[in-house]
């Protein structure tokens, strides 16, 4: 005898089976009793659970007045709810913007720094063509203090540079990433929500 | 198949009804309140066994149809739409009655302890037993257990309705009616064979 069909029946029941899994759960049936008593008793369960007969409202015309009583005059719900449903959609959208932004205007700013360490830039005023001697004050104070001389200094005022450089970058995108994922764990767990039964006001 | 299926009436006629009172027509809303009233109310009824506040439930149903009609959309049938309204207003309703209710239904006593033919129950008392044995399930289940019995509605309905993928639709069927097996199994009895023990 193949295997019991028993996690098919209730489908089965319903004629929600086509196919091979609708054949094989009938050749199982002419086959196996026990089957055959569990799908009676779905047959049985079904007559039980229809002897509670749904009462006759009073007035279906009463009922539909009082509706037509309780109505709000205008259908506000709706459009609120769009109107969150779109902001939260936007966010995505504007973390996306801020990281090209933030990328593009550090992109930005590393092309001038180097163009202005290479001397492009000369012609340029000021504010704009900033020097990288400017990012290492903190390395100089300490080889002033005689902390640090030759190679030493030179490695510290490299990597203040590159920290000083690097550092607002890194955080920012690191910020972005944070906020994004934080929202793409809510949209998951709004999902999972949904999917296991807790519906949605309508 | 009880009585209080869907109303008859063409998609088509429907969908201009549709579109009317999301133009906020009162009257198209009312046309459409009185094709689905039946249906709504078999639902929550059966959702919360009380015919009260099933009254309550499917009023407040169509209220809320009425103020988010306009995020409706013609991909889901009217029908499968109000149906999930009807299941959040059943349960707010229920959980705003849980005062009332419990008391009323605890005094019901679901396991017959007695046995032997002689003690099987009247028509009434089954009744209230299923009745009971349906409120007791997980509401998730129960909506959809009442979807499928009560509604006769397909897999695919049920999924649309609830939201929830076809597969969740057949899990938790089978887990309703398994319960409800295991419950009211003194109760399956051939009802013919009860009451003719009863009038000895």
């Amino acid at each position: 005898m193949s295997k019991h069909v028993s996690e098919w029946l209730n489908a089965y029941y319903d004629g929600e089976l086509h196919g091979h899994r609708l054949q094989a759960v009938e050749e199982h049936l002419a086959e196996c009793e026990s089957c055959q008593a569990e799908l009676e008793s779905l047959h049985g369960l079904s007559d039980l659970l229809h002897e509670v007969r749904t009462p006759e409202l009073v007035s279906p015309e009463r009922f539909v007045s009082n509706v037509n009583l309780r109505l709000p005059h205008k259908q506000t719900v709706a459009s609120q709810n769009k109107v969150l449903e779109f902001g939260w959609w936007m966010i995505p959208v504007g973390l996306l913007a801020v990281w090209v932004f933030v990328n593009t205007a550090f992109i930005v700013s590393n092309i001038l720094t180097t163009a202005s360490s290479l001397g492009v830039l000369s012609g340029m005023s000021d504010w704009l063509a900033t020097g990288p001697a400017s990012n290492v004050y903190l390395s100089t104070t300490v080889g002033q203090m005689g902390v640090l001389d030759g190679n030493g200094l030179s490695l510290a005022e490299t990597l203040e540079t590159f920290t000083r450089m690097s550092l607002p970058q890194v955080s920012l995108q690191i910020s972005i990433a944070v906020l994004y994922l934080s929202w793409l764990a809510v949209w998951w767990a709004r999902r999972m929500r949904r999917e296991h039964g807790q519906l949605f006001e309508g | 198949m009880e009585q209080y299926s869907v109303a008859t009436i063409s998609t088509e006629d429907e969908a201009v009804l549709i579109l009317r009172a999301q133009n906020g027509e009162r009257n198209a809303f009312s046309e459409l309140v009185r094709i689905h009233t039946r249906g709504v109310f078999n639902v929550v009824f059966h959702l919360c066994g009380d015919a009260l506040i099933a009254d309550d439930a499917a009023q407040e149903t169509f209220i809320r149809a009425w103020q988010n009609l306009s995020s409706y959309r013609p991909q889901t049938p009217l029908r499968n739409w109000l149906y999930r309204i009807a299941f959040n207003a059943g349960m707010d309703m229920l959980r705003k009655e849980k005062r009332i209710l419990p008391n009323d239904i605890d005094e019901m006593e679901l396991h017959d302890e007695r046995s032997g033919p002689e003690t099987l129950v009247s028509q009434n008392e089954r009744v209230r037993m299923v009745q009971k044995a349906v409120l007791s399930l997980p509401d998730a289940s129960r909506a959809v257990l009442v979807l499928r019995e009560y509604e006769g509605m397909s897999y695919s309905e049920i999924a649309d309705a609830l939201d929830i993928p076809i597969g969740t639709v057949m899990s938790r069927l089978n887990y309703a009616r398994k319960l409800l097996k295991e419950t009211l199994a003194p109760k399956l009895t051939v009802p013919a064979e009860a009451d003719y023990v009863q009038t000895r």
